[in-house]
């Protein structure tokens, strides 16, 4: 095989063994490209060198501890035990389902308590009775449930995207869950409140938007 | 890119030194002395990824025993410290915990660990720099300033080599690093930055251009000395 000094560089980009071969046969006679090659495999051999290893006893304890630490909020639910391999279509149609649910059930909620109340407790029509309120918790739960595992599908592009688009989206998913926080908190006080139920019920719907958003950005 | 011209004579440092591994040429599998790492790839690599998502914490450690001294290596040369590149690779390990039901198996599973590894340290890199920043308001150079090693052969040369590498823009030093010092494959590369092989090979000369004209010793002042 006939090698030149013109070959140099395209051998040095993706040359074959034989072209290699042929290369260093080159060197013999060319003085260029003998300092060339020399150069460009001693790169190699420095490098080499720049692979550390050192013992770190306390690493694998300090990382087995953090793995403890997160395990029961990340898989302890049995949400996530039963529906941790399933597809994100169906997280997506799991999510969708528990909305529809909750919806419903915050407007017959509603629908009910402004019309059989109507007459006897006409200042308090928003208010939920107790087997309502606790119809209510349920779905919302559910639906929690069901946006938290959207969450996890959406996290490893939230967290380790650089783009400006994701920090955007880790922003808004800040406020959304510090304002869903604190109407939680809110309706834990005032549980019957239908006005709350609505609020939460629109941030949660909010929440679910985005993830999708972010779910849809790293297809 | 700036050009940073070290004054270090390839001919008189180097030209002695053992060549202790020849260069790799894919794909024909000439690997260097180190060993791939895709014997370690492949082996158990499925069933390591479904045991992680089954949350067992031995699986983990198996990961760990597997991979942690390179991914050690590589957050270490990505943030210049040891005690950067173990936090680094703790908080690989709580990322690859939390988003583990989201591994579909597309890339293998150690290569998808690499790849959050990589981002996780550019993560901690900015947050350090902004630290940095907000306690010494004012500008700071983007590199880290590597701690030093132990010398094996020539440190300087190390040293300058390590520097040149902060000149590099951010994909050529990943390329430069996983292939040549970590000895990953193209393929491997590719899929850890998700790029194309062929992006991986073209990135990797360009690099190591752009190492061999910052360390290659000024030709005016080569010719004064003369």
């Amino acid at each position: 095989m006939n090698i030149t000094c013109n070959d140099r560089e395209r051998i040095f980009l993706d040359g074959t063994p034989e072209e290699w071969l042929a290369l260093e046969a080159h060197t013999a006679t060319c003085a260029a490209c003998s300092e060339e090659v020399r150069a460009w495999k001693n790169l190699s051999v420095t490098a080499s060198e720049m692979h550390q290893e050192w013992d770190s006893a306390a690493l694998w304890p300090r990382i087995e501890e953090a793995l403890k630490q997160q395990s029961p909020a990340s898989n302890g639910s049995w949400f996530h035990r039963i529906f941790g391999g399933w597809n994100l279509r169906l997280v997506q149609w799991q999510v969708a389902t528990a909305a529809l649910l909750l919806l419903t059930l915050t407007g017959s909620a509603i629908w009910f308590g402004t019309h059989q109340r109507t007459g006897r407790i006409p200042q308090n029509e928003a208010l939920f009775n107790n087997k309502t309120v606790n119809e209510v918790e349920r779905a919302e739960a559910a639906y929690e449930r069901a946006i938290d595992k959207l969450d996890a599908q959406a996290r490893p592009q939230l967290e380790t995207s650089p783009s400006p688009l994701m920090a955007n989206y880790r922003e808004k998913l800040l406020v959304l869950d510090s304002a869903i926080a604190d109407l939680k908190s809110q309706a834990g006080i005032n549980p019957a409140n239908g006005h709350l139920r609505r609020e939460l019920l629109a941030m949660y719907q909010e929440k679910q938007d985005t993830l999708e958003q972010i779910v849809e950005a790293k297809k | 890119m700036g050009t940073m011209r070290l004054a270090l004579p390839w001919e008189a440092r180097i030209s002695h030194l053992p060549v202790m591994r020849e260069i790799r040429v894919e794909p024909s599998g000439l690997a260097q002395s180190g060993g791939s790492p895709a014997a370690d790839f492949s082996v158990d690599d499925a069933v390591l990824a479904s045991a992680c998502q089954s949350g067992d914490l031995r699986a983990f450690e198996r990961l760990y025993h597997l991979h942690g001294s390179r991914m050690k290596s590589v957050a270490r040369n990505l943030l210049g410290t040891t005690s950067d590149a173990e936090d680094a690779v703790q908080d690989t390990f709580v990322k690859i915990q939390r988003s583990i039901a989201s591994f579909r198996g597309q890339s293998s599973f150690a290569t998808w660990t690499f790849r959050i590894l990589i981002n996780t340290c550019y993560d901690l890199r900015r947050s350090r720099l902004r630290k940095k920043e907000v306690a010494q308001e004012g500008p700071d150079e983007e590199s880290p300033r590597p701690e030093p090693r132990a010398a094996v052969t020539h440190p300087s040369l190390r040293i300058a080599l390590e520097r040149a590498l902060g000149q590099l823009t951010r994909h050529q030093r990943d390329v430069f690093l996983l292939y040549e010092v970590e000895g990953f494959r193209h393929s491997e590369i590719a899929t850890i930055l998700e790029i194309s092989e062929t992006a991986s090979k073209n990135t990797l000369f360009q690099a190591k251009k752009n190492l061999r004209a910052m360390l290659e010793a000024p030709r005016s002042s080569a010719a004064e000395a003369r």
